[in-house]
């Protein structure tokens, strides 16, 4: 097969581009080099998608992309694939496209095994009209950005018209999730999907469950009150957080899949998660449902345990990221594998700070705060807090879903001092304060976060939204150098006295 | 005294943080030594318009829309003596359009409650962004965040404020909302009157005047967080910086 030479001056261009920013330092290496590429030949994400030698799996969704995409490569990469994929989260056209050409080679071959690609959704039917994957895995559809996105069923629109352009493509839904499973409905793909056999957070004491339908405010929030094909409010037996859980429509029966992949057995220890994914892929069993007596696998025609898992909503993570897998026939090392991933990709990262711990946590939408305050309410220690909410167009210009985080339970999380910052800083402040919680507005964001690193608990959450995450995280780690380079003087100086004695 | 706040299908209508503005409702009269009581009404449930003070009716996409206007219509001329008789009722952005005759969308026509005599048509281009509003009832602008694909066409009727940022009703118009006797009508979604407390207020004493006769006006509250808030977003758009 011969590449054409505008596909090979297209790889060039965007080798020299990335090359240049590189050195220059300047821009936004996550997306130019794709730019350029595209400009050059307008076809060729499709031809390198093409020579992708086994599958093409792309992954959207509200919450979980990035995620679920770095286990993809991680299980496949472990099994000795080789791998191309946007890891860096630029999940537009031309970041996805940057991703191709890069680890093209200059004669603009790609030597790939697999492609797994993360995709906005919004971008989602422009892209895949040009990848054509074999696999679409949707995580879920929450709330998120709404000033760009509209309603949270022109999502739904989208990812629908999405598909459509990929006809052929297995899509792997979330059968728990009445949102986004109505993918399923009427459409031309053969449908997988994945689901959770139990109500797995009911008994943790962390996640409170009184919110439901509670008497005295507007309850947890949650899409989906109403079936999607035929208008009536749909029934849950149970929830496990926003609208996920078991439903179905009293009114036309249409409900929460039997799902191809079960996971089940949770147990919850230590702050981690541990459960069993039962596959049941092609076993045409009927109801294999998990519930009290624990998750029957022995129909299955797989199972596979995985323990150390943060975060409720990673538990879902996993189970998606091995439905696709499973799915695409390449689940094999999936439990082994799992054993070393770091489920850390830079948006929860540790600093030590003069003598304190730092965490930078992202939390963009109200799904992802409600998350991150439970997890705050898992660390029994005292702890100081810093929230920065930004209103860039890459936040979402509407800080409106503030008001859809309960945030009653940053009372309970033993949070010694709150510090507001951002752009919107105010709007934040005055969310806490009908929480009754009092918090300090914040000038100086680096000397702030040394006052609380060393005056302070010692133990500090910092949580950003989208535009803050790389600024804030690149401080840290500047702050978490500058000392160690202190303390390396110190050191020095002091070894140097004992010398000159 | 107490008054009693009715949520209308907080389960259906929900969008973009509403249930802020029941919360701000219902604080700042506790503020005040007043009990507010909020009822959550959802889908079916009997609603005895004798025994709520206010009501708070949010924003949700079409199909929770239609279904809310369902139930509404089914109660009968419950809501229209209501507001007729001088109830307090806020309506924000969906559901602001369903107190008119008619909401036409590309894919259907939503039947409205026909409370008020004006009706909504979608054209392409979504509104969204930041607002800010001059009203000749409130000293301080209002501001807020509004995303609407419909154009709502209020007639004679007497808008809520003057557009000074953002798109208001339609995006031909200057005019933002409506007022009719003690209905307050926003595509302003949100939280609206934390940011506006003035506009809370409004809402509260004539609440307060309706069930207690001449109450005396509301005492002050330390709202210098509030001001702050509304303030920076005026500040802003009057520096030229992007909204």
């Amino acid at each position: 097969m011969g590449v054409g030479f505008r596909s090979r001056l297209a790889v060039l261009c965007a080798k020299c581009a990335d090359c240049l920013i590189r050195r220059l330092k300047i821009g936004n290496g996550g997306s130019f080099p794709g730019y350029v590429a595209g400009l050059v030949d307008p076809g060729i994400l499709g031809r390198l998608a093409g020579m992708v030698r086994e599958k093409v799996i792309v992954v959207t969704g509200t919450n979980g992309k990035t995620t679920v995409t770095h286990i993809l490569c991680h299980v496949l990469e472990a099994g000795g694939k080789k791998v191309v994929s946007n890891r860096t989260g630029a999940n537009m056209p031309n970041g996805i496209l940057t991703a191709f050409v890069l680890a093209a080679d200059r004669d603009a071959y790609l030597d790939a095994d697999y492609a797994c690609i993360e995709v906005d959704e919004f971008a989602a039917q422009e892209i895949l009209a040009r990848l054509k994957p074999h696999c679409m895995v949707v995580t879920n559809v929450f709330r998120d950005q709404l000033d760009r996105f509209g309603e949270v069923d022109a999502v739904v629109d989208r990812l629908k018209g999405a598909a459509e352009q990929a006809p052929d493509g297995l899509l792997v839904l979330n059968g728990d999730d009445a949102v986004s499973y109505s993918l399923a409905y009427g459409c031309r793909n053969p449908v997988f999907s994945y689901g959770m056999g139990e109500a797995f957070l009911r008994n943790e004491p962390w996640v409170d469950v009184s919110h439901e339908g509670g008497q005295n405010d507007g309850g947890a929030v949650r899409e989906n009150a109403v079936c999607r094909l035929c208008g009536e409010p749909l029934a849950y037996d149970y929830f496990q957080y926003g609208q996920l859980g078991s439903w179905h429509c009293p009114n036309c029966g249409v409900g929460r899949p039997e799902p191809d992949c079960l996971a089940g057995d949770v147990v919850f220890r230590k702050g981690e998660f541990s459960f069993v994914i039962a596959d049941f892929k092609g076993s045409g069993r009927k109801s294999p449902q998990g519930g009290k007596k624990g998750l029957r696998t022995e129909k299955a025609a797989g199972a596979c345990h995985v323990s150390g898992v943060k975060f409720a909503y990673n538990v879902y993570n996993v189970l998606s990221a091995y439905s696709a897998l499973s799915a695409m026939d390449a689940a094999g090392n999936f439990g082994e594998a799992m054993r070393n991933f770091d489920f850390g990709n830079h948006r929860e990262s540790v600093f030590v700070i003069g003598g304190g711990r730092v965490q930078l946590h992202l939390a963009k939408n109200p799904m992802g705060f409600q998350q991150k305050l439970f997890f705050l309410q898992e660390d029994p220690e005292p702890k100081d807090v810093i929230i920065q909410i930004n209103d860039t167009d890459l936040d979402g210009r509407d800080v409106s879903w503030l008001w859809d985080v309960d945030f009653q339970v940053l009372g309970n999380v033993n949070a010694k001092q709150v510090v507001v910052d951002g752009t919107r800083r105010y709007d934040m402040g005055l969310r806490l304060k009908y929480d009754d919680i009092s918090c300090d507005f914040l000038s100086d964001f680096q000397g702030t976060v040394r006052q609380l690193a060393e005056q302070g608990t010692g133990n500090l959450y910092v949580i950003v939204n989208y535009s803050g995450l790389y600024r804030t995280n690149r401080i840290l780690s500047r702050l978490q150098g500058g000392y160690r380079h202190e303390a390396d003087h110190r050191t020095f100086v002091s070894e140097s006295a004992q010398l000159v004695r | 005294m107490k008054l009693t706040i009715g949520h209308l299908y907080p389960n259906l209508l929900n969008l973009y943080g509403d249930r802020g503005n029941v919360k701000c409702l219902q604080r700042r009269l506790q503020w005040r030594g007043i009990e507010g009581d909020v009822v959550l009404f959802s889908g079916g449930s009997r609603i005895d318009f004798q025994k709520v003070d206010m009501l708070f009716l949010g924003g949700g996409s079409d199909r929770e829309q239609e279904l809310a206007g369902r139930y509404l219509r089914e109660m009968g001329g419950g809501l229209r003596d209501f507001v007729e008789s001088g109830g307090v009722l806020l309506a924000v952005c969906g559901g602001y359009q369903l107190l008119g005759n008619y909401y036409r969308t590309p894919k259907a026509v939503i039947e409205g409650l026909g409370l008020l005599d004006i009706y909504t048509e979608w054209k392409p281009g979504r509104l969204v962004g930041d607002v800010i509003l001059d009203s000749p009832a409130f000293r301080s602008p209002v501001v807020g965040f509004e995303n609407h694909g419909g154009r709502t066409y209020i007639g004679a009727y007497t808008p809520l404020g003057r557009v000074r940022r953002g798109y208001g009703n339609t995006d031909e118009g200057e005019w933002e909302g409506l007022l009719y006797k003690n209905v307050v009508a926003t595509y302003l979604h949100g939280p609206l009157l934390p940011k506006n407390p003035e506009v809370c207020d409004y809402l509260l004493e004539r609440a307060l005047k309706r069930k207690y006769g001449n109450a005396a006006g509301l005492q002050g509250l330390p709202d210098e967080l509030e001001h702050r808030a509304n303030e920076y977003m005026a500040e802003r758009y009057r520096k030229g910086e992007r909204m």
